[in-house]
This record gives structure tokens, sequence and C-alpha cells, in this order.
């Protein structure tokens, strides 16, 4: 960062020359100069700690992702059981990632409830702008899980319409095999019954059989070939339909988001009361207006 | 490349949103993970239009609140401040660092800070014990309103009045071009160019362009300023000019009635930082994003308003072919067709359904945005009649001329009082020759409809005084009276209007200095380069041509003549790039507000309604 930009040494310089005004001895102002540049390790309340570690999970998925993206999407690099394990281990990340989230969201409900219980006052650490942060924190983190997910959700996608490639083209085939087998028995059929006029009866009723049997088999496997061939389409389509597994995680975060606008609403609720006794209905809509920035 | 100033401030915020430590790939993957944004209402304004709420809590901001609101302690958190550089936000920010509502504290100045205020922040903060919580201070120098990528506006408000006023004296003239400097200052900054500057002679244009010169010179002293930043090498023929004009230059603009959607959304409905608020049909209050991400916004801004219409129902119907078509290859198919195959396709199409859904949705949301949009500005167009304001007005500078009947009968038809009078005052301007016998009767019919002439009576002065400053000579132009002195730009601007060419005199201003080749408009410009020594030559470089120009207007621009610029540059080939910014954008109604003050404080009196029974 150029050096014209950042002004923390004039503050510093500044802040040599007040002290030295105000009579601080040579150990004092070596201290107050000293906080410039060597930082108090921060302490870290439990619940930014556990958010922390979320965020961590969250970037551990995404690296996990985009490592087997490749192997996932390319046909040739990966069998199919391949490809459900690295699904099912997403998924599993993904519900851990949630629950964690949720239990981070319980907490701060919780948290404003024990705190209500001491003798009705909120203690200083769980004033309505603690807990508006926090519940931004839960819904940051939701939302990155949430990109994540969606960011999974395409290679399913991807995944799914190679899938239903690979199956209509074999049903073409599979089409025209059969009616091209129809067409032969039905025109088989009538070879036969010519020559049969000057065949003798016995081996007439012996073909006869025969072909009967052949068309049954071929009617049998027919149907079938119907009936896997549609029991594979219904899967692959509601896999297909269901494939938006974000959905549930987009859920989550709108549940939080709301529960965050709610707060913030209410941080405004004190002053609210303010306003109502001094002021018109007018300005108490003014001042609502000025404090979000630009809403979604 | 063009300049885009909006990304460049984004990027600017963005990296202050991060602690001012360089954004890596995913962006935070530092330990300083979330922080709460604290701003004053001039940040807020700038922040605004180029980022939203969702783009805050990308770069980890959990809470944002405005600096002069009461807020609680949040512990272990650091804060983002981002505010202006004055006593009021400094004395907050000592008030927050001794009550340590926050861990740490990331102060940032929307422009250079003042030693003095540095040593108030550290007295304050010493005697509280409260010192270690502050982190780091910087300048940002973004102290401008960016609202598409090549509109910026300075937001401040009223400097024509104050500029114009006839009994300003030196030192608030100073202070008003102090303010304006420093906010060019900041927007050239953070596009780290320094321009070659141009304006004309004299007024309020020579005050800023020389003023920032030699701010400019002051700053490129030091080796390591803000302009080498970017560590980029531009040789002179591909820096840009930047031309500096007053207000007076071309009064017409900022008056008149234009049909075009993007100028009548603004002058009529109200649009602000990118924001309309529409009255509801059910009563509430709806509010509108009318910025870049608006496709339909985007295309059609320049249209008149009849082709908007037409525009939306083409829109429309596009929409309705398209979701039909979803519709027959997904939904209800007929027995007839049913079979193995179509099951498969059909499962095809339903999923690309499913996926062009929110694209659809999004479609349709823009559509019925600009039809209740189009729906409003049609009522006010029916009632106030300004299709008729905007054609008469028109053909008025065209012509030079109007019939007396035509004339009086749009002042005595409908519209609002300051339509009327914008009306009245664009008459005086477009008018070759003042008609002292048809000026009265305009005053006269103004009057009848209670209407404060004192902006009329403003004009009519200035343009008598151009009349009398064309016929003195060079010689006597010293003895002119000091504040008439800032109204010497106005013999030009009212000369311009003269011409039949009903090209504003501003873009082709601006495209003559563009080009670089001889023009008897142009020629006798003032030209700075705040690169070379004062007294160097070589100064053949200087005037052009120029592939990129960055036009300022003073005392107030709006999205007419920005329009007028865009559509000069668009034609051109090769393809040349502008800026425009100014220092506020003003509706017709402001503007003639403005003009109204002037002409009380010049002692038009304000007297005019006829006494009611």
């Amino acid at each position: 960062m150029s050096r014209i930009r950042d002004r923390t040494e004039d503050l510093k310089d500044a802040v040599r020359q007040t002290a030295l005004s105000l009579g601080y001895n040579e150990s004092k102002l070596a201290a107050v100069l000293a906080s410039f540049i060597i930082h108090k390790p921060r302490q870290r309340s439990a619940f930014t700690k556990a958010a922390l570690k979320t965020l961590e999970s969250i970037e551990a998925l995404e690296q996990f992702m985009l490592k087997h993206r490749k192997d996932y999407v390319d046909h040739h690099r990966t069998t199919e059981q391949e490809r459900d394990s690295i699904e099912h281990e997403v998924s599993t990340f993904i519900k851990a990632c949630q629950e964690q989230i949720d239990i981070l969201k319980n907490s701060i409900n919780n948290e404003e409830a024990n705190s209500k219980g001491w003798l009705g006052v909120k203690a200083d650490a769980t004033n309505a702008d603690t807990i508006a942060h926090k519940h931004g924190v839960v819904l940051i983190l939701s939302e990155r899980l949430h990109s994540v997910t969606t960011q999974f959700d395409q290679l399913r996608a991807i995944r799914f319409q190679d899938a239903i490639n690979k199956a209509m083209p074999r049903r073409k085939l599979q089409r025209k095999a059969n009616s091209n087998s129809v067409d032969t028995s039905k025109s088989s059929t009538s070879e036969l019954k010519e020559p049969d006029e000057f065949q003798p009866d016995r081996l007439r009723v012996q073909q006869q059989l025969l072909d009967d049997e052949t068309r049954a088999l071929q009617v049998e496997l027919t149907s079938l070939l119907d009936a896997v061939q549609e029991t594979e389409t219904k899967m692959v389509e509601m896999s297909a339909l269901n494939h938006l597994m974000s959905t549930h995680v987009l859920q989550q975060a709108q549940q939080i988001e709301v529960l965050y606008d709610q707060v913030r609403y209410f941080i405004c609720f004190p002053y609210f009361f303010l306003f109502i006794c001094s002021a018109t209905v007018h300005n108490v809509i003014s001042g609502f207006v000025q404090v979000p920035l630009v809403s979604v | 490349m063009a300049l885009n100033l909006r990304q460049k401030q984004t990027e600017c915020i963005t990296r202050m949103l991060n602690l001012n430590q360089p954004v890596n790939a995913t962006g935070t993957a530092n330990e300083e993970v979330y922080k709460i944004l604290i701003y004053d209402k001039f940040c807020q304004n700038i922040l605004s239009p180029l980022i939203s709420v969702k783009d805050l809590r990308k770069h980890g901001v959990t809470l944002y609140f405005l600096i002069d609101k009461d807020r609680k302690p949040v512990h272990d958190v650091p804060a983002v401040y981002f505010v202006q550089a004055n006593q009021s936000n400094i004395q907050r920010i000592i008030a927050d660092a001794s009550r340590s509502l926050y861990d740490t504290f990331h102060l940032n100045f929307s422009s250079a800070v003042p030693r003095l205020l540095l040593e108030d922040i550290a007295s304050g903060t010493l005697s509280s014990d409260s010192i270690q919580r502050i982190a780091k201070v910087h300048d940002q120098y973004l102290e401008f309103v960016t609202l598409e990528d090549n509109l910026f506006s300075l937001a401040q408000k009223s400097s024509f009045v104050q500029l114009n006023d006839p009994s300003a004296g030196d030192r608030e003239i100073e202070e008003i071009v102090e303010r304006i400097v420093t906010g060019l200052f900041c927007v050239l900054a953070t596009l780290a160019v320094v321009p070659i500057i141009r304006c004309p002679r004299g007024g309020p244009a020579e005050m800023v362009a020389s003023a920032l010169d030699q701010r400019l010179r002051d700053h490129l002293l030091s080796k390591n300023n803000l302009f080498t930043e970017g560590g980029s090498f531009t040789s002179s023929f591909q820096r840009p000019v930047l031309c500096i004009f007053d207000r007076n230059f071309e009064l017409s603009v900022a008056l008149q009635h234009d049909f075009r959607y993007r100028a009548l959304v603004h002058d009529v409905l109200g649009l602000r930082l990118n924001r309309l608020s529409l009255q509801g049909e059910k009563g509430g209050m709806k509010s509108f994003e009318l910025d870049s991400s608006d496709p339909f916004w985007v295309a059609n801004g320049l249209l008149e308003f009849p082709e908007v219409a037409v525009e939306i129902e083409t829109q429309l119907n596009k929409y309705k072919k398209d979701v039909d078509e979803v519709n027959r290859r997904t939904g209800g198919t007929d027995g007839a067709e049913f079979d193995g195959t179509d099951l498969m396709g059909s499962t095809k199409h339903l999923m690309n359904a499913v996926n062009s859904l929110p694209e659809l949705t999004e479609r349709k949301q823009v559509i019925d945005k600009h039809t209740n949009i189009a729906t409003v500005l049609l009522g006010e167009i029916k009632e106030r009649s300004l299709d008729s304001y905007a054609k008469k007005e028109n053909e008025m500078l065209v012509r030079g001329t109007i019939d007396r009947n035509e004339l009086l009968g749009v002042l005595r038809g409908k519209g609002t009082k300051l339509d009327k009078l914008r009306f009245a005052i664009m008459y005086l301007i477009s008018s070759e020759s003042i008609n002292q016998s048809e000026v009265e009767s305009v005053e006269a019919a103004l009057r009848e409809s209670e209407v404060d002439t004192s902006a009329f009576q403003y004009v009519k002065k200035l343009k008598s005084l151009n009349v009398s400053m064309a016929s003195a000579n060079s010689a006597s132009r010293n003895n002119i009276v000091d504040w008439a002195e800032k109204f010497y730009a106005v013999t030009a601007g009212v000369k311009n209007l003269l011409s039949s060419d009903r090209q504003l005199a501003l873009p082709r201003t601006v495209e003559a200095l563009m080009e670089g080749k001889p023009n008897p408009e142009t020629d006798n410009y003032v030209v700075f380069d705040p690169r070379t020594p004062k007294s160097g030559s070589g100064s053949s470089h200087l005037k052009g041509p120029f592939k990129e120009a960055i036009v300022f207007m003073i005392g107030g621009g709006n999205y007419v003549e920005y329009g007028s610029l865009q559509e000069l540059v668009q034609h051109q080939q090769p393809v040349k790039h502008v800026i425009y910014g100014t220092t506020e954008i003003l509706t017709g109604v402001e503007f003639i507000e403005q003009l109204t003050l002037l002409g009380h404080k010049m002692g038009f009196g304000s007297s005019t309604a006829a006494p009611t029974p």
C-alpha cells in the first residue's frame, strides 16, 4: 500500500508530539508507541472461534471439490462407483457444515434466552448489536456454503446430462431393432406361408410351433427390455429433478436472513418508542429509511 | 482500454473492506474475516450505488451503521470506518474508541485527512487511554459518487449559486474552488491518470483548472505518489484530456424539458443515486434500482419515450412467446404422443426449463419494473403535457424564434408553475434578440400563473450583460464589475445557442478539443499540463488528438448532457470514450430553484402573486 494513502505513521507522529506535551515519561511513551507495531493477541470469544472453524471446514470442502472436479466430470477418469462415492463424501461434508451452522445459530438464541434469565437484566455481552453481528456471521457462513453447493450442483447437472445422453441413443437403436425384428418376423411368417403349401403337414406344424415360440420369446424380451428401460428412465428423471441439493442449503440461508433482518429491525426498536413520543410518524419513517444501505 | 471509473472505485472500496490488505484469490483468507462497517451520510451515498448488502457480506461485513447512530459494543470484531475528514466525525471516533465499542479501529477518510485532525485523534485517544485501539489510518481519495462506468458527481450542493452569488467574497469563492479541486483530484487519483487540462478562459472553469494543475504539480513532486501506484507508464498521446466548463457555458441544457427516457425518469420522477421511489397502486412506496445491471435501462435510456413504450411491448411479447415455448415442450403432453422416447426427451426439456426459469423470471421482473415506471411517467406527461414543452423548446432553440400566440398559449396552458418558468427562460435564451414588448407579455403571463419570476429576471439580466459585453472591446474588459467577470463565460455560451445547429454546444466543443485540429472556438482555450515544467515549450502534443476525455461541468449537470456526450462518442470512428462528471446532478426544478435564489440575491424580489380576493 502506497505510503501516500497510509497515514498511520503520521498519526504515530502526532501521538508522540501530543504525549510529550502531556508530559509522558520515556517508558510510557515507548509503551504507547509500541502499540502501533505490536498488536495484542486478540481474545476471541467461543462463538467467533467456532465460526472461524466452520469457515475453515467450508473452505476445505471447496478445496476437496476443486481437487476432484476433473475426475468427477470426465467419463474416462472415473467409474460410476467412484463418482457416487465422491458425491456421497461431498454430501456428508455439506451436512456436517450445515449442522455446525445450525449449532451456531441455536447458540445465539440460547444465549439470548439465558441472559434474560439473570435478574431480567441483559449482560453487556448480549446487547442487540452483538446479537445482530452474530446473526450476520451465521448468515455469511450460510451464503458461503450455498455458493459452494451451487458449484457442486452444476457438476452434478453435467453428470446427469451425460447420463441422459447416453441413455437416449440406446433407446433409439432399441426401437429400430424392435421394429426391424417385428418386420422380419412378419416377413418370415409370410415367407413361410408360401413354402408351407408345398411342405408335408408334419413339418408345417413343427415350423408353426417354432415360430410361435420365437415370437413369444421376442415379445417377452421386448417387454422386459421396455420395462427395464422405463425403470432406468424414471430413476434418471427423478434424480435429475431432485438434483437441486443446494435448495436445502438455500432454504437455511433464507431462514437465517429473515432472522437477521428481524434483529436489525429491532435494534431500532427502542428508539422507535422515543421517536413516537417526541415526533410525528413522518419523522419515524424517515428515521428508518436512513439506516440500511441498498437492500437486495 | 477505456477508463472505467466505477470499476476502479469499487476496487478501492473492496480493498478498504479487506482492511487495505491485498485481496487474494479467495477474497478473505486472513484472520480478520468478520468486520463492522461504519460510515457517514456522504460516504453512504458513495457506497450505495456501487455495492449491495449481499456484496458487503461477501467481504465479511456483518453489520453496517451510520456513524451518528447510537451503537452498542461488539467485542472481538474490528471496525472499518469510512467517513469524511471533519471535526464531528473525529469526535465521534474518539468517543467510540474511548468506550471500546469495537476491538480495533481501521480509519478510512474519503479524502486526505488534515494534520490538525490527526492531532485531535491523538490527544483525544491518549487522554482516554484508547490509542492502542486505533490500528490504521488511510486516505482513500474516494470523495465522489460514481453512478455509471463513466458518470460521476461530486455531490456538492448549490455550487452554482455560491459561485455566481454577487455578494460572495474572494475567500468564499476560493473555498468552493478548493472543494471542487479536491473532488476532481480524488477522481484522477482513483483513475491514476494525470490528464492534459483544457478550459475556456475566465470564470470558475479557469480558476478550478489552474488550482487543480497546481495541486497535481505539488503532488507529483514526491517520487512515490498516487499516480505511480499502478506502475502504469502512459505516453502523452494516451493521456486523456480533462475539459472543465462552467454551467454558464450552456444554460439551456440544465433547464429544458427533454423527452428521452433516462432524462425523463430523472427530471420527472426524481431518480437519485440510481434509485427510484414510486407511489405503488396500493398506497405504499415502491423502490426500483436503475443501473448498469438492468439491461433494458442500459439499452433504451437514450430513446424517446414513445419508442420506449413500444420496446416494452416488444419485450413483453417476446417473453410470452418464450414462456409458451417452454410450456409446450415440457408440460401437458397429450396422450396421443405419449410414449417412451418422448418421456426421455421431456426430461431433457424439463431440465432446460428448470435452468431457464430464473432467467425468465428476471426478464419478467425487468419488464414489470419498466411497465410500472412508464405508466407513472405517462400520467405525468399527460397531466403536464411535457411532450409539448419538449417539442416547442426544441423548435425555439433551432429557429431562434417562436410565434407570440403560441408562446403565450403554452404559458397559459397545462404544466406546473416551474414548467412554465423553464419554458419562459428557454424562450429568453433561444431568442436571437430581445423583443421588449414580447418579454413583457411573457412576464405578465407568468405573473398571472403566480410564478415567482426572479429566475426569469436573473437570466434577462445575464442576457443584457452579454449584449453589452459583446459590444465592449477587449481593453475595457478590466473595467467590468468584479462579479460580472464571472459571467464572462456567458458570452461564449449564448453565442453557441445562436447557431442554428441544434447540436448542443458542449459535445461540439468536446469533439473539437479531442480532435485537436485548429478550431476558432477552442483555439484560445487555456491548456495545462501538470507533468511538464511550466516554462516548457513543445505544447504541440498537448492539443491532441485524444482518444479519451473527462468532461467536468461546474455548477451542475444532468442526464441530458451525459446522454449527448455518449451519443457523440458512439458515432465516432475510431471509437472514443468520455467520462462525464459534475458538481451535482440537478433536475430542471432544482436548477430553477438556484436561479431563483440568485435572482433574489440580485434584488429581483419575490412578490409576484396578484392579491387574491
